[in-house]
């Protein structure tokens, strides 16, 4: 009898099992169906984005400008320079004054037009819940006239042009109900609908500024898991996904529908060194390890060739970025020069100086699974010349760096360098005594000067020749070891027409992709 | 009547000091912990700025204060249940975990209806075939099930039945069809446990004396399997479930994540990251809110299910 019901039970689990799948395939095949013959009316596209959105209020979260929904006044091209955008020109009246003019015809997605009033509000409400974008714009007034707005910074501010790129400073209709979910902005895609953290809706604005949109309708949804968002470009799911981990894009190489776009971030990764240790402060010393950094090994090895090697803290496409070649790996030079800083080697093969040996611990952090890797190959390097580094992974690096300061000597750690088209962001964070990025207590007077100058310069080409002048000296006194530029990595499907992923990451949607 | 009262009453006690431990835990623990929210929001936004602007953030945020007092501003908060702000987003904490809370517990309901569908059948052929090859099955299967990480059977459901069978969408909520992927891994990861309980609890039952006498009274095995000792045994699942809400809460958030279902899974993961301590602070208040009501429906559903147990234990 028990047989009989094992049976039963065996036969009744096939049956729900095939009965379910049955009914779900239908059922998918009918949404494809319908996806498909929409899609004659109905040109789309769907975008798969790693960092997920609580809120898409442009003034709070990138995704504003990201999907097209709101524009800044300015914005950076494909050349990395900065060029007018909502405005069509601007002109500085005084060390403190700027007067932008706006393109006329430029409407909110509710049809109301773009004046300096609008733009002016705008502002006030950004500045109003946005401390952090407060603080870096420095605006004392504003003023708006006709389709003029005229700001006026609390000091002398030449970088306030480069900081207006900034995604949240961006021109939204204030008198809105739900900004956080419906904003209105004048970008070419309005929101349909927003789901927190999982997806936005968006269809085209039919009076866009600079021409309607070639697309009808546009999802950007979110995964955080690489491998997911790769399967789901490989599905169909996806027409776009951005930020692959470089170990799953071969089945995607290998298809005839999709492509791998790569292009060089605004992002370098790089050795700190701790210059308030004394082995370190010796030039020589940090040049040694300079020397130790095979930067090739690292762009083929580590990135799979998703990386640019690094010359400086700029993107090599910067007009101020370095043309010099980077470093190449030699580590007999790096023994000569340590050598010449005092170290011998000892019986135990251990390199020490005036009886104490070389030993520097390497903090690393897991958030980028890159790093840790740079760390063991530099490690491994250091040993053969009689170093020894002693590597930590810690959870929080800005953390540690900061709050253990004399429990590192080296730390890989990763920045943006100019993420709205100017290398003063860097200089002034990252290299100032009292920067907010600067944990390795950098403080080269010549830099400080020259950034103090830079701070003081409108001039562009003025700007550009200062930024050149401070990073031939930064790479001569090498307060951090450059290794690479890693590359932003998107899966494409061969239907996407006229795109491409810039390396600013700012402006995913636009009005002049299409699709097949 | 008066039990259940008391049951409720007690319950709500328990609440209230739970509540109130957890929240002063998880709040100094979290101080404590390295990471900064004023550091994070200033370097995702990579703007120009001071250790001078950055100690000028944290001083507005409150976070120069002592710990005690700042858990004093937040208590009190709570008590006019506001969970306070966002750091990040700058949204109100109770509007947004309500929003995804739906999400989550649709899918924990999915999660149990794979979990009952799996569970009972091996379960009770473990029981049924005891020391015998479908007991075998059975138990290898739990152990299968057990040692799979989640992501990773997350990973080859997708890669099976949305990229080579191409049956159901791979990730997102909507139709029914969305549901079944995040649904069968949630199933499968909690059923191992499921199926052992039961399996150990029907062979209690099987030798108890109640079925003694069923089977005296020629029952057929059938009849006393499903009719007599597999009710009673479905009891300590229910209890188990109840026990294991919290840790069902925090396993369920690695599926939403990798099926970007809405849940609060991905808010609460990404809010530990930025230190966004609000949200982090509220989510534990409402989970620790919903394990203590789950145990309390629990509770009275055992009342309900198995009477016996009640007068039993009055009569004694």
């Amino acid at each position: 009898m028990l047989n009989k019901f094992l049976v039963f039970i065996i036969a009744c689990i096939l049956v729900s099992g095939c009965s379910n799948q049955q009914q779900s395939s239908s059922s998918v095949k009918e949404d494809v169906s319908t996806a498909k013959s929409t899609e004659a009316e109905d040109k789309s596209v769907t975008l798969l984005f790693s960092f997920a959105s609580k809120t898409i209020d442009p003034h709070q979260d990138w995704m504003g400008v990201r999907a097209g929904i709101a524009e800044t006044l300015v914005k950076i091209d494909e050349n990395l320079t900065i060029k007018p955008w909502l405005a069509e020109s601007w002109e500085q009246k005084d060390e403190r004054t700027w007067t932008f003019t706006l393109r006329e015809g430029i409407t909110f997605h509710d049809g109301t037009p773009v004046n300096g009033e609008a733009v002016k509000a705008s502002f006030e409400r950004v500045l109003s819940v946005n401390d952090v974008i407060s603080s870096s714009l420095k605006i004392e007034s504003m003023e708006a006239n006709g389709q003029e707005i005229t700001f006026v910074t609390k000091e002398v501010y030449p970088a306030f042009i480069s900081e207006l790129v900034h995604t949240n400073a961006s021109i939204t209709k204030v008198d809105v109900e739900n900004i956080s979910e419906q904003p209105i902005g004048t970008g070419p895609f309005k929101v349909v609908d927003f789901i927190s953290e999982s997806e936005i809706k968006l269809e085209k604005y039919a009076d866009y500024w600079d021409g309607a949109a070639k697309l009808d309708r546009v999802t950007i949804k979110f995964n955080s898991d690489g491998n997911v968002r790769a399967l789901a470009l490989q599905s169909g799911e996806a027409d776009l996904a951005y930020h692959l981990p470089p170990e799953a894009l071969d089945p995607i190489e290998s298809k005839d529908n999709l492509r791998v776009e790569s292009v060089s971030s605004l992002r370098v990764h790089f050795i700190l060194y701790n210059s308030a240790k004394p082995a370190l402060q010796n030039l020589k010393v940090r040049k040694a390890l300079d020397l130790l950094v095979n930067r090739p090994v690292m762009v083929n090895e580590i990135m799979n060739g998703h990386a640019t090697a690094a010359s400086g803290p700029f993107n090599p496409s910067f007009p101020f970025a370095s043309e010099l070649e980077p470093a190449s790996y030699d580590p007999a030079q790096a023994e000569v020069l340590l050598k010449e800083a005092g170290y011998e080697k000892n019986e135990a093969g251990k390199l020490e100086k005036d009886g104490k040996v070389l030993q520097l611990t390497l903090a690393t952090y897991q958030g980028r699974p890159e790093l840790p890797l740079m760390a063991q190959y530099i490690q491994a390097e250091a040993a053969g010349l009689g170093i020894d580094i002693n590597i930590v992974t810690v959870e929080n690096i800005d953390s540690y760096l900061w709050e253990q300061q004399d429990e590192w000597d080296l730390a890989t750690y990763s920045n943006l360098t100019a993420p709205r088209g100017d290398g003063g962001y860097f200089f002034n964070v990252a290299y100032l005594p009292e920067g907010s990025l600067n944990p390795g207590q950098i403080n080269i007077p010549e830099v400080n000067e020259l950034t103090k100058q830079l701070n003081a310069t409108a001039d562009l080409q003025e700007r550009i020749a200062l930024q050149k002048k401070t990073v031939a000296i930064i790479q001569e006194q090498l307060p951090q070891s450059f290794i690479l530029h890693p590359h932003i990595i998107v899966g494409v499907n061969e239907r996407v027409k006229n795109w491409s992923p810039g390396s600013e990451e700012y402006y995913l949607i636009t009005n002049s992709m299409d699709v097949e | 009547m008066r039990r259940i009262l008391s049951i409720v009453a007690s319950r709500l006690l328990q609440l209230l000091i739970m509540v109130s431990v957890l929240s002063f835990v998880t709040f100094g623990l979290m101080k404590f912990t390295p990471g900064d929210p004023i550091r994070d929001l200033l370097k995702v936004d990579d703007v120009i700025a001071t250790k001078a602007d950055e100690e000028k953030l944290k001083k507005e945020y409150g976070f120069d204060q002592p710990i005690l007092v700042q858990y004093g501003h937040w208590i009190l908060n709570v008590m006019q249940f506001d969970l306070g702000e966002s750091i990040i987003s700058k949204r109100p904490v109770m509007e947004m975990i309500l929003s995804r809370l739906p999400a989550t517990i649709a899918l924990t309901i999915g999660g149990m209806v794979v979990l009952f569908l799996i569970a009972i059948p091996f379960g009770t052929l473990g029981a049924a075939y005891e020391a015998r090859w479908p007991d075998f099955i059975s138990r290898w299967l739990a152990m299968l099930g057990a040692s799979i990480p989640s992501f990773w059977l997350g990973l080859l459901l997708i890669y099976f039945f949305s990229l080579k069978l191409n049956l159901l969408p791979v990730m997102g909520k909507g139709t029914l069809a969305h549901f079944v992927l995040p649904s069968i891994t949630l199933g499968i990861a909690m059923a191992p446990m499921y199926i052992r309980l039961l399996r150990e609890r029907l062979i209690s039952t099987l030798q108890s004396s109640y079925i003694e006498a069923a089977r005296a009274r020629g029952l057929s095995k059938e009849r006393i399997l499903f009719f007599h000792a597999l009710r009673g045994s479905l009891i300590p699942l229910i209890t188990m479930f109840g026990l294991s809400i919290g840790s069902l809460l925090g396993g369920i958030t690695v599926i939403e994540i990798l099926f970007s279902w809405p849940g609060m899974g991905e808010l609460i993961v990404n809010s530990v990251k930025q230190r966004d301590y609000p949200v982090i602070q509220g989510y534990i208040l409402i989970v620790g809110f919903l394990v203590v009501i789950t145990n309390l429906i629990v509770d009275l559903l055992y009342l309900v299910v198995n009477p016996q147990i009640k007068q039993g234990k009055e009569s004694v």
